[in-house]
């Protein structure tokens, strides 16, 4: 027995077939919610949704303001599922429809069925330590899914059931600028090998011996949660860990690095997981399927030399 | 300005114990202030000083949690000049409405906050979105992810929200509820002085909503099954003990 209707909702418009094809998989009707205008729904009409619902953002205005216009929308159905795509902005926009809907919103889920009639997903809690089974008992609920959590579909016939929501912003937010980022986007999910920074580095100067191990192993740089929040020497988005970013690369190598419970599920997808620490005990090494145990310093220039 | 910095009392995660039934073991794991509310309690530190200002800090959540003093302690020596708390043992927090529910009761009933703080999320569920939840259901503007906050006057900050491209700035009226970034600011160690005067700062336990009901069932909660890895562990830091590790490499993956 399948659920009866889904709603996407996504603030960028490259999330929605992934989107659409896994609720497609749980629910007899899915509908998209765009943010943009009449042209922007018609380019997504292919995304594998049976209907597409547009909100068309002002250029001050911003998504969430049509949070109760989208509540209204859902709750036309006597009982469905909102999936968002797990950004900051997909959240505020999930947080705001919840509570018009009366539900919670679960983020960052993964493992999305139905079990007797209701949303069932997991989730992780506790920094990693534990996966939660949840099922909404609510007639509506609301997830953010990040993305790579749905298997794409066969490409489905592009909808003609596009129409404006009904509903205008409600209490908007006032923005007064927008710009975009200066610093580099590196894509740590997309990475193929990552060379991993642990607190086991003495100074922010010795991040250049990790950059040229990288680079003689065309990786990619990231780091722990401490090393970017309390050292502040690498950016926030390149931190691996629950709560930061979660990786899949052929090669993760940790350096100098501890292996907290937090950071282990941020990496523990890697297919080989390499270690250097001097400490023995490391709980990092449990997780290792090579571990060094050694000094960083020692190491790190006899390893370039030999992979250059 | 008033102002309310929400903090959730959590179990130290790198502290909890999995049985080998994969089930986690909490008891006796002790109990610390969320990671990321540590930046909403800097935040309000930060807002509050200057004359006229005050920080209050709240917190909801079951007896074991929110009664020890160590804790209350701990919480009132990162600057708040009081602590309310909802405890609740029949809610089990588990979901982000039933945690914004009380939350934004307990807000109506301290009265007239202007600004209402919350971290990017907890320790334990990590939701990211309780705080939206908090403005919803208030009725107040909500920004989440929030960088930076700035005084315009009584009644106005501007807010910067830092998405994952692009950075936003909005004016927002008070009151508010702001979710921060971690990356606001770096929360500062308390001095043996304000662990002092913890002590002597007013707690006071507020009522918990009547209805608050769970929108979700849990039916599991498993640790992650232990992936396999090889362990190949050898000791050493010279030439040889190096080639070892390059032969991996080469073998496995380049």
């Amino acid at each position: 027995m399948a659920l009866t209707s889904i709603y996407v909702i996504s603030d960028t418009a490259a999330a929605f077939p992934e989107l659409c094809a896994g609720a497609k998989q749980l629910a007899g009707s899915v509908t998209a919610i765009v943010f943009g205008d009449l042209a922007a729904a018609e380019a997504a009409a292919g995304c594998g949704a049976d209907r597409i619902l547009f909100c068309p953002v002002s250029d001050a205005g911003s998504p969430e303001d049509y949070a109760a216009a989208i509540a209204a929308e859902v709750k036309k159905d006597a009982s469905a599922y909102v999936i968002v795509n797990n950004t900051i902005l997909g959240r505020a926009i999930a947080g705001k429809v919840g509570v018009y809907l009366d539900a919670a919103v679960f983020s960052n889920v993964s493992e999305l069925a139905e079990e007797n009639g209701r949303l069932a997903f997991s989730r992780t809690v506790y920094g990693g330590a534990a996966a939660r089974r949840i099922a909404f008992t609510t007639p509506y609920g609301v997830v953010t899914v990040g993305g790579g959590t749905f298997e794409m579909g066969a490409p489905l016939p592009a909808t003609t059931q596009i129409a404006q929501i009904e509903g205008e912003p409600a209490a908007p937010l006032n923005r007064i600028s927008r710009d975009e980022k200066r610093e580099t986007a590196v894509n740590l999910t997309a990475a193929r090998r990552i060379v991993d920074v642990g607190r086991g580095l003495a100074k922010e100067e010795d991040l250049e011996i990790c950059r040229k191990l990288a680079s003689v192993l065309d990786a990619e740089v990231g780091c722990s949660r401490p090393v970017a929040e309390n050292n502040k020497w690498l950016p926030k988005n390149v931190y691996m860990g629950i709560t930061g970013v979660q990786v899949k690369p052929d090669l993760l190598l940790a350096i100098g690095l501890s292996g907290q419970i937090q950071h282990i599920g941020g990496i523990n997808k890697s297919r080989f997981i390499v270690a250097v620490n001097k400490d023995k005990s490391a709980p990092i090494f449990k997780s290792a399927d090579f571990g060094l145990v050694g000094d960083l310093y020692k190491v790190l220039p006899l390893l370039i030399e030999k992979l250059s | 300005m008033k102002i309310v910095a929400c903090c959730k009392v959590v179990p130290d995660e790198e502290l909890i114990q999995v049985l080998s039934s994969r089930e986690l073991s909490l008891d006796g794991v002790p109990a610390k202030i969320s990671q990321y509310d540590l930046n909403a309690l800097e935040a309000g530190k930060k807002l509050s000083a200057g004359a006229g200002n005050t920080l209050t800090a709240l917190s909801i959540g079951g007896k074991t949690f929110l009664e020890p003093t160590k804790i209350r302690k701990d919480i009132l020596s990162r600057g708040a000049d009081d602590l309310k708390l909802v405890i609740d043992d029949s809610v089990t927090f588990d979901d982000s409405l039933q945690t914004a529910r009380a939350i934004a009761a307990a807000v109506r009933e301290i009265g007239d906050a202007d600004l209402i703080l919350c971290g990017t999320g907890s320790s334990d569920l990590y939701a990211q979105v309780t705080g939206i939840q908090v403005g919803a259901l208030l009725g107040y503007p909500t920004v989440n992810n929030v960088t930076d906050i700035r005084v315009v006057d009584a009644g106005t900050v501007e807010v910067e929200r830092t998405l994952e491209n692009s950075v936003e700035t909005f004016s927002v009226p008070l009151p508010a509820v702001l979710s921060v970034s971690s990356e606001i600011n770096t929360p500062g160690v308390p001095a043996m002085r304000d662990i002092m005067r913890a002590g002597k700062k007013p707690v006071a336990v507020l009522a918990a909503p009547g209805d608050n009901a769970a929108s979700a069932d849990i039916l599991s909660q498993l640790a992650p099954e232990q992936q396999e890895r090889r362990q190949e562990i050898i000791e050493g830091d010279n030439e040889e003990a190096v080639d070892k590790l390059v032969a991996f490499l080469r073998k496995e993956v380049l």
